[in-house]
C-alpha cells in the first residue's frame, strides 16, 4: 500500500517525461518553442500555487523572481563561471530564494496583505531598474550558451520537461510533508499553526522561498531558451496577470499549474491567430480571476467535482459506541504546571486578576465558571497568546515563556473552542504535523480508535466539526506534551456521548502520559473525569480544591447555578 | 535640491490623496485597494479621448472621466460587497488586484499602450519663493491631500453617515443587525474615492510620466504613505505621501541615485513593515 502511494508520482513522473519526448519529436518546430514557453510558465505557476494556493498569500512578484535567474544565469554566462548551465540554472534559483527570504521577511509577521503590497511595489521597482540596466551580457551581444547535449530546440525541450517534472516532484512531496502540511495550516489559521508548535513567521517563509527559487529557475530556463534575456519578459504587470491565473487556474493542484501554463500560451497564440489585440488575454485572466475569486472556486476544484462526480457523502462522525478496555490508573503526583499571579488587562477591564492554578502529575484538573469568567483566557495567556499577561506559568519546575509556538515545544498544548483544523489535510496528516515526531500508522490508528474518530485516510473536510475538534484533541495527545489544556474539548458533541468521552479522557494520563486542564460546560462530565476543580468566577479564583468539595461550596452554588438551583 | 524636492512635491500631494484614498477603504470597508490609481487612470484616459477625439471642451471631457472613475470603482465595490461581505481582507483585496490587470489590459486596447496627449488642466509657476518655482499642481494637489483627509475626518466623526459608516467597519454583522444599509454605505465609499482618486490623478497626470502602467502603479507609493498610518491613521498618510514626494523629488537631483530612486517606495514598504510589526498580532481575536 505505502510502497504504491510512493511510486504513483515516480509513475506518472516518468509518463510524462515520455509524454514530453513524444511531443518535442512529433511536433513541428515553432509549437516546440511554444512548448517552451509553457513550461517555463509551468514551473512559475507551481511556484505561485504554494505561496497562493497552499499557505493563502498575495504574490505578485513571481517574475521578479524570474528576474533574478535569469540575471544570475547570464551573469554567469558572461562571467565563464565554471560548472555549466544547469548548475547556473540551480544558482539562479537559489539566488531568487535567498532574494524571496529577503523579501519576505518584514512582510510575513503579519498579513498575506502586507506581501502584496512588498511584492507589488518589488515588481514595480525591478520593472524600472531593469529597463535602465539591462542584463548583462546584453550590450555585449554575449547569449547564454544551452548546456551541448541540448543545444536544438527539441532536446531543450526536453531538458526543460525534465526540469519541470523534478519541480513537480519537489512540490508534490514537500506538499505531502511537514512544510506542506505547515502551509496548509497558516493558510487556515494562524493561531492553530502556532498552538502545534510551528512558528507562523518559518511557515510563511518557507512557502515564499520555495514560490522564488521555482520562479528563479523558470527565469533562468527562459534565458537558455531564448539566448538575452530583455525586461520585457518579466515586467510588472505580467507577473500580476500570472498571479490571477494561479488564482483562477488552481494552481496548488499540479495538474492545474501545468494546465494554466498552457493557457498562459495557449490564449494569446490563439488570439494572435484569430488577430485579436493580444491584451484581451489578460482581460479575460482578469474577469475568470475576478469570477473565481468571488465563486470561491477555481477551475481545478470544478474540473476536479466534475470528474468524480462524487456524490455528496455524509460526513464522517465519531463512533463512541465501542466499549474501551480500562488500564490501570496512575495516581497523581506533584503539580507540573504551576501559575501563580495571572493577570490579564484588556484596557480597563480585568480579564484575569492574580489567578493561582495547578495541574497535577497524572492529573486531570477542571476549570469551570460562568460565561465570561476568564476561562479561555486563562488558556490564551497559559499558552502565550497573550504577550501582556502578567504571572509567572512554570512547566516542570522551569518558567515557560516565549511565543506560543516555543511553548508548545517546550511541551504546553491547547486546543480551542473554534474550528482550528485546516480543512485542506487529510486526518492523518494533521495528526503528524501536530504530533511533531515520527508516529507509526499503528499508533495512529490506536489513537484514532480509541476516541472514535475517523479513520487516518479520511480528508478533514468530510469530517464533521464535533469530531475534527476531537481529532485535534488525539493530535495534541500524539505529541505527548507535559500537559495539554482543553477548551470545552465536547462542545460540538451530542450530549449522549459526552459521558463515552469522559471515560475515555479519564484514561488519558495512564494511556498517553499527560496530565490535562478540561474547561467545560457540562457538570457531569467535570464530575465524571476531574479530581480537582478550580472555580474562576470574575477573573477570580473562586474556589480550588478536591472536586466534592469544590462543588458542595455555597459560594459557588451562587456563582454558577443561580441561588435557587441544586446541583 | 530644494528645487528638486518641491518639484516632487506635486507627485507627493497625488500619493497623498491616493493614500488616504486607500486608508479609508482599508478601514471602511476592509480592502486594501490595488486597482485605486488604475481606475483613476482609466477615467483620465477616457478624458482625454473624449477631448482630443470627440471633440469635448477639456473641463467637460474632465467631468465626465471624473464621474467615469466614480462609476467603475462603484462597480467594484458592488460585486465585492455583493459576492464577498463575508470574505477576508486578503480575498477581497485580491479581487482588486484582478481588477487592476484588467484596466491595465484595457487601457491598452483601447488606447495603446504610449502616454496621453492629455490638456493640461492646470498650468505654470503659483508662486516664486526666493528663486524657487512652485507650480500651481503642486499647490493644487497638496492642498487637496490635506482637504480630503480633514474633509473625511470630520465626515466620519461629526455626520450621522460617517458614524455609520464606523460601526459598519468596526462590527458590521452588528451594523447590519441595527439596520443600517451596509452595501449602499459600502458602495458609496468605493464611488467616493474612485471620484477623488480620478480627480487627482487627471490634474496630476499632464505633468507626471503618465502611461497607464506607471500610472495604474502609483499604488504603490500611495500604499508606501499609507503603511506610515499603518492603513488607519488619515494625518499620517499624507504626511507619508508628501515626504515620499520631497525625498523622491530631491533623490532625482542626484545623477548616481538614478536606479536607487525606484527602490525608494518599496524601501520604505520594507522599513515600515519591520517597524510596524515588532509586536505579534494574532489573526482572530481569539
Amino acid at each position: 500500500m505505502r510502497l504504491a502511494e510512493r511510486g504513483i508520482p515516480f509513475a506518472v513522473a516518468i509518463v510524462a517525461i515520455a509524454v514530453g519526448y513524444g511531443l518535442s519529436v512529433g511536433l513541428d518546430g515553432y509549437f516546440v518553442y511554444l512548448g517552451m514557453s509553457a513550461v517555463v510558465a509551468g514551473i512559475s505557476l507551481l511556484g505561485l500555487g504554494v505561496v497562493t494556493g497552499s499557505a493563502g498569500m498575495i504574490s505578485l512578484c513571481q517574475l521578479t523572481f524570474g528576474a533574478v535567474g535569469a540575471w544570475t544565469v547570464s551573469a554567469l554566462n558572461e562571467a565563464q563561471a565554471p560548472g555549466g548551465f544547469l548548475t547556473w540554472l540551480v544558482l539562479g534559483g537559489l539566488a531568487a530564494g535567498v532574494v524571496g527570504v529577503l523579501v519576505g521577511l518584514p512582510a510575513l509577521r503579519l498579513r498575506g496583505i502586507n506581501l502584496a503590497v512588498v511584492t507589488l511595489g518589488l515588481a514595480a521597482a525591478a520593472d524600472l531598474a531593469l529597463v535602465q540596466l539591462q542584463f548583462p551580457g546584453v550590450s555585449g551581444g554575449i547569449s547564454v550558451e544551452r548546456p551541448d547535449a541540448f543545444s536544438d530546440d527539441r532536446a531543450y525541450f526536453q531538458l526543460a520537461v525534465v526540469v519541470l517534472v523534478l519541480c513537480c516532484l519537489a512540490v508534490h512531496f514537500l506538499r505531502r510533508g511537514r512544510w506542506g502540511s505547515a502551509w496548509q495550516a497558516v493558510a487556515f489559521s494562524e493561531r492553530g499553526t502556532a498552538a502545534a508548535g510551528t512558528s507562523v513567521r518559518t511557515s510563511k517563509l518557507t512557502a515564499f522561498a520555495v514560490s522564488a527559487t521555482l520562479g528563479g529557475i523558470s527565469g533562468g530556463l527562459l534565458t537558455g531558451q531564448v539566448g538575452l534575456a530583455f525586461p520585457a519578459s518579466f515586467t510588472a504587470i505580467q507577473s500580476l496577470a500570472l498571479y490571477v491565473l494561479a488564482i483562477m487556474s488552481g494552481a496548488h493542484l499540479i495538474d492545474m499549474a501545468v494546465f494554466g501554463a498552457v493557457l498562459w500560451v495557449g490564449v494569446p497564440e490563439l488570439l494572435k491567430r484569430w488577430g485579436i489585440p493580444q491584451d484581451w488575454g489578460f482581460v479575460v485572466f482578469g474577469v475568470l480571476g475576478v469570477q473565481a475569486l468571488a465563486g470561491g472556486g477555481n477551475l481545478g476544484t470544478t474540473v476536479r467535482q466534475v470528474w468524480y462526480r462524487r456524490a455528496r457523502k455524509e460526513p464522517a462522525k465519531l463512533d463512541l459506541a465501542a466499549g474501551t478496555s480500562a488500564v490501570e490508573p496512575v495516581s497523581p503526583g506533584p503539580p507540573v504546571l504551576t501559575v501563580r499571579g495571572l493577570s490579564v488587562n484588556f484596557g480597563h477591564v480585568a480579564a484575569l486578576s492574580s489567578v493561582d492554578i495547578s495541574v497535577p502529575e497524572h492529573g486531570v484538573l477542571g476549570v469551570i465558571g460562568p460565561n465570561g469568567a476568564g476561562k479561555s483566557t486563562l488558556v490564551d495567556a497559559i499558552s502565550g497568546f497573550l504577550p501582556n499577561a502578567e504571572g509567572q506559568v512554570e512547566l516542570g519546575g522551569s518558567p515557560l515563556t516565549g511565543s506560543p509556538s516555543n511553548r508548545a515545544r517546550a511541551g504546553l498544548r491547547r486546543t480551542f473552542q473554534q474550528d482550528r483544523v485546516p480543512p485542506g489535510l487529510t486526518v492523518g496528516a494533521y495528526l503528524k504535523f501536530l504530533a511533531r515526531r515520527r508516529l507509526t500508522a499503528d499508533e495512529i490508528g490506536e489513537a484514532l480508535d480509541f476516541f472514535g474518530c475517523p479513520a487516518a485516510r479520511t480528508p478533514l473536510s468530510q469530517v464533521d466539526v464535533g469530531a475534527r475538534r476531537l481529532v485535534e484533541v488525539v493530535g495534541h495527545l500524539l505529541a505527548r506534551p507535559r500537559v495539554l489544556l482543553l477548551d470545552e474539548p465536547a462542545a460540538g458533541l451530542p450530549h449522549e456521548e459526552h459521558v463515552a468521552f469522559g471515560e475515555r479522557l479519564r484514561q488519558v494520563p495512564a494511556r498517553f502520559g499527560v496530565s490535562v486542564l478540561l474547561i467545560e460546560h457540562d457538570l457531569d462530565l467535570v464530575r465524571s473525569v476531574c479530581d480537582t476543580i478550580t472555580v474562576l468566577d470574575f477573573g477570580r479564583v473562586l474556589a480550588s480544591g478536591p472536586q466534592a468539595e469544590v462543588l458542595a461550596d455555597p459560594a459557588v452554588l451562587k456563582a454558577y447555578m443561580g441561588e435557587t438551583e441544586m446541583l | 535640491m530644494l528645487q528638486g524636492a518641491l518639484a516632487g512635491l506635486a507627485a507627493g500631494g497625488l500619493y497623498a490623496v491616493l493614500a488616504v484614498c486607500l486608508t479609508l477603504m482599508s478601514r471602511l470597508v476592509r480592502v486594501v485597494n490595488f486597482a485605486q490609481s488604475a481606475t483613476g487612470m482609466f477615467g483620465c484616459y477616457v478624458a482625454v479621448f473624449l477631448s482630443v477625439h470627440a471633440g469635448l471642451p477639456t473641463w467637460l471631457a474632465t467631468v465626465v472621466g471624473i464621474v467615469l472613475g466614480g462609476l467603475l470603482s462603484a462597480l467594484l465595490g458592488w460585486i465585492v460587497s455583493t459576492w464577498l461581505a463575508e470574505a477576508d481582507t486578503g480575498t477581497r483585496s485580491a479581487v482588486t488586484v484582478a481588477v487592476l490587470l484588467l484596466l491595465i489590459s484595457l487601457s491598452f486596447i483601447l488606447f495603446g499602450n504610449k502616454p496621453q496627449p492629455f490638456h493640461p488642466i492646470l498650468d505654470g509657476p503659483a508662486v516664486t519663493v526666493g528663486g524657487v518655482v512652485i507650480s500651481q499642481v503642486t499647490v493644487v494637489t497638496v492642498a487637496l491631500a490635506v482637504l480630503v483627509a480633514v474633509a473625511s475626518r470630520i465626515v466620519l466623526s461629526r455626520t450621522p453617515a460617517g458614524v455609520r459608516l464606523r460601526a459598519l467597519s468596526e462590527r458590521p454583522t452588528t451594523a447590519e443587525l441595527l439596520g443600517i444599509p451596509a452595501k449602499r454605505l459600502s458602495v458609496a465609499v468605493w464611488a467616493v474615492t474612485g471620484v477623488v482618486s480620478t480627480l487627482v490623478i487627471s490634474i496630476v497626470a499632464p505633468s507626471q510620466s503618465n502611461d497607464a502602467t506607471s500610472l495604474a502603479m502609483l499604488v504603490v507609493p500611495a500604499a508606501a504613505a499609507a503603511l506610515l498610518g499603518g492603513f488607519r491613521r488619515l494625518d499620517l498618510a499624507v504626511a507619508g505621501g508628501l515626504g515620499l514626494g520631497l525625498i523622491q523629488g530631491a533623490a532625482a537631483q542626484v545623477d548616481g541615485l538614478s536606479v536607487v530612486r525606484y527602490f525608494l517606495p518599496f524601501a520604505v514598504i520594507v522599513a515600515l513593515l519591520l517597524w510596524s510589526q515588532r509586536k505579534e498580532v494574532w489573526d482572530a481575536a481569539r
